[in-house]
């Protein structure tokens, strides 16, 4: 099923895309088919390119088409195209017509004309180029010449019904009277927006000295459209419309809870982990507070991770970047030659902030990046532009939302107003974490701080933090409170010594201390192990005492039996009783 | 037209009118062209191209509109008067050329 099949409308409207994805979009499908759509405008807006690029898309897709130019030669239209893209689209080929028809220009005129002849050329060429898209360039200098222009607008009609009947779809393009109704038609095609079902006005206005394009369908009866005066750019890829989002854009990626790091692991560790795959960090400061070190050190450690990374920079040559990143210890060449990191660095005021959008889209598109960095995206808002200077930015962000990109950005912030915070603070409702680095005077020194000012979805610290920079990378320091002050530089270090020494004494005391307790506790058990020998002696001592005593006492008792019986009567002792006082003095 | 006109071959090498047979603009540019041709004493008749016939004599001689008249001189095409000749007086300043 083919596109037109696709888009058409319940009232029978058929629609065939011009092949251009963001007018297609705003267009609901593209242009009427069998149709004529006026395509108005002032010289210069691109009416030509429009022409051109609709039959570059449609030749592209395998059709056919037949461009007449009633204001250049064939030759000056091929010139026109070479610098697109899809220039080679009108090389050789049997399946594009490109008719010059330029005579009408400084002809004389005697009354009224018609324009069945150039129908006529028209049918022929179709057929021969198999094709149903006709491009009418210029129609204005042909029908101008219409001394009633109550003709030339019946000729346009006459033009339409002939596309229905041919079944062949046209654009038409003339210049645009100058201000006038909301359709500002021509003087030569008085009423014109009520003949033609469609209508799209180009226009150019300067802003800043810098040249603004917009597109404005004016009109198309039967069909949803996008009505808005739509930002436009023309690039070497032809017409864009830069802040038109296809239907899939719109569907949001999926919000992750993965970390990632900083580059700074304290700055991690202040973060609770890092910042969210996906999310945007802004960081602001005032030139020279190291946003550009912090943004290359995310971006070196994206790297090491093996992401890839687009670092787009509005402040510096991306050589000048490198050598200076080398000097506090991010190497980003390594990171360049291996094809992870793309440096590009583009200058604010070189083209309006539109194209500059489309060229980062372009370079997201193309790299692929999982991180994104832009330093510092207030030059981007700097750039001229005709919208609010942040819609670049926040489509931007959208997409990289969108495609799981995580961003930094950063922002220069303009003076030393404590309030400054609140002048990025637009940007900042974009962003899912803010960091604020500023210098701080203190005792005769500038210090740089960094503090976290929020971050959505994480419980992070609120303490600032000075911002250490050496040749080794960035580092965080605890800053010292010092009273109704915060040391920084120099006094930390000087504060952090005196900690140190008395940490130092502190834990030689305590050693002292152990020490002494341990010969006490040596001695005491010392003791315990002689009072417990002594213990043990004396109670032998008392163990013999009682046998000597039982043996003393026997002895007592023998004696006093031997004394007995040499005291008997008769003088006398029995036989047992010597016996037993033998045997009691042998023992 | 008559065979005497067609058979003029002096104005037919000079002049050539574009037309779309069967439209009134192109029948009345005939009629303002003969009285011209007249008034002026010229004998003959221009070549005609009906370009619903031969568009792609259109391309050759880039000729979009009519009807047309357009004058060749010794070394090509010349000058174009687009209309139908209603006015006389710029019909008469471009035969003037001839």
């Amino acid at each position: 099923m083919t596109q037109v099949e696709d888009d058409q409308a319940p009232n029978g409207l058929v629609k065939r895309p011009t092949g251009i994805p963001s007018i297609d979009i705003a267009t609901c499908g593209g242009l009427p088919a069998h149709r004529a759509t006026l395509v108005l405008g002032q010289p210069g807006c691109g009416k030509t390119i429009l022409g051109l690029q609709v039959l570059a898309c449609a030749l592209d897709r395998g059709e056919g088409g037949v461009f007449v130019s009633f204001e250049e030669s064939r030759k000056q239209i091929l010139r026109d195209v070479a610098a697109f893209s899809w220039a080679d689209r009108f090389g050789e080929t049997s399946r594009c017509e490109i008719i010059d028809a330029q005579s009408m220009k400084g002809a004389e005129l005697s009354g009224p004309f018609d324009i069945d002849g150039l129908l006529a050329v028209l049918a022929m060429c179709a057929d021969r180029v198999d094709g149903s898209l006709i491009v009418l360039d210029g129609i204005d200098q042909l029908l101008r010449r219409q001394p009633d222009p109550l003709i030339a607008v019946e000729q346009v009609r006459q033009i339409n019904d002939w596309c229905d009947q041919r079944s062949c779809t046209l654009l038409l393009t003339g210049k645009q009277a100058q201000g006038g109704s909301q359709f500002a038609s021509p003087d030569h095609l008085p009423g014109i927006e009520f003949l033609l079902s469609t209508i799209f006005t180009l226009s150019t206005e300067l802003v800043d000295r810098s040249l603004h394009r917009r597109f404005r369908i004016a009109k198309y009866r039967g069909s949803k459209h996008n009505g808005d005066e739509l930002a436009m750019v023309i690039d070497q890829d032809g017409i864009c419309l830069p802040y038109i989002n296809s239907p899939s854009d719109k569907v949001g990626g999926s919000a992750t809870s993965e970390r990632i790091s900083t580059g700074i692991e304290r700055l991690d560790d202040v973060l609770g982990g890092g910042i969210y795959r996906g999310s945007t960090t802004l960081i602001s400061g005032q030139p020279g507070t190291s946003k550009t070190t912090l943004a290359a050190a995310f971006g070196v450690a994206a790297c090491q991770r093996g992401e890839r990374v687009l670092y787009v920079s509005f402040d510096e040559h991306g050589s000048n970047i490198v050598r200076n990143l080398t000097s506090v210890g991010l190497d980003l060449q390594p990171h360049i030659d291996g094809g992870l990191l793309a440096l590009h660095a583009r200058k604010s005021w070189d083209v309006v902030a539109e194209e500059h959008f489309m060229a980062l889209q372009q370079m997201i598109e193309s790299f692929k990046p999982d991180c994104l960095v832009i330093d510092p995206a207030s030059s981007l808002l700097k750039s001229s532009t005709s919208h609010s200077p942040y819609v670049a930015l926040e489509r931007l962000l959208e997409n990289t939302t969108r495609q799981g990109i995580t961003a930094l950005l950063t922002s220069i912030a303009s003076d030393d107003d404590p309030s400054d915070e609140a002048t990025m603070a637009q940007v900042s409702t974009l962003a899912d974490t803010w960091m604020v680095v500023r210098f701080r005077v203190h005792g005769g020194e500038r210090n740089r701080s960094l503090s976290v000012v929020k971050s959505r979805g994480t419980a992070h610290s609120n303490q600032v933090r000075e911002l250490v920079i050496s040749s080794e990378g960035l580092a965080l320091a605890d800053v010292y409170e010092f009273g109704t002050e915060v040391l920084m530089g120099t006094a930390r270090v000087e504060k952090e010594s005196e900690e140190k020494i008395a940490l130092k004494l502190r834990e030689r005391e305590r050693e002292r201390r152990r020490q002494t307790l341990d010969q006490e506790i040596e001695k005491t058990r010392n003791q315990i192990t002689q009072q417990q020998n002594d213990l043990a002696r004396l109670v032998d001592e008392l163990k013999y005492e009682s046998v000597y005593d039982d043996i003393l006492e026997q002895e007592v008792s023998h004696y006093q039996d031997r004394i007995r019986w040499r005291r008997e009567p008769n003088g006398q002792a029995t036989a047992h009783d010597r016996e037993k006082d033998h045997q009691g003095g042998d023992t | 037209m008559s065979e005497e006109l067609v058979a003029d071959n002096s104005l037919s090498s000079k002049l050539i009118l574009f037309v779309t047979d069967g439209a009134p603009r192109s029948g009345r540019a005939r009629d303002n062209l003969s009285a011209a041709l007249i008034q002026k004493g010229l004998d003959g008749w221009p070549r005609e191209i009906d370009l619903l016939k031969e568009p792609g004599q259109a391309l050759a001689f880039g000729m979009f509109a009519t009807p047309a008249l357009l004058r060749i001189g010794a070394d090509g095409p010349k000058a174009v008067l687009y209309g139908d000749f209603s006015d006389t007086g710029s019909l008469m300043r471009f035969l003037e050329a001839l």
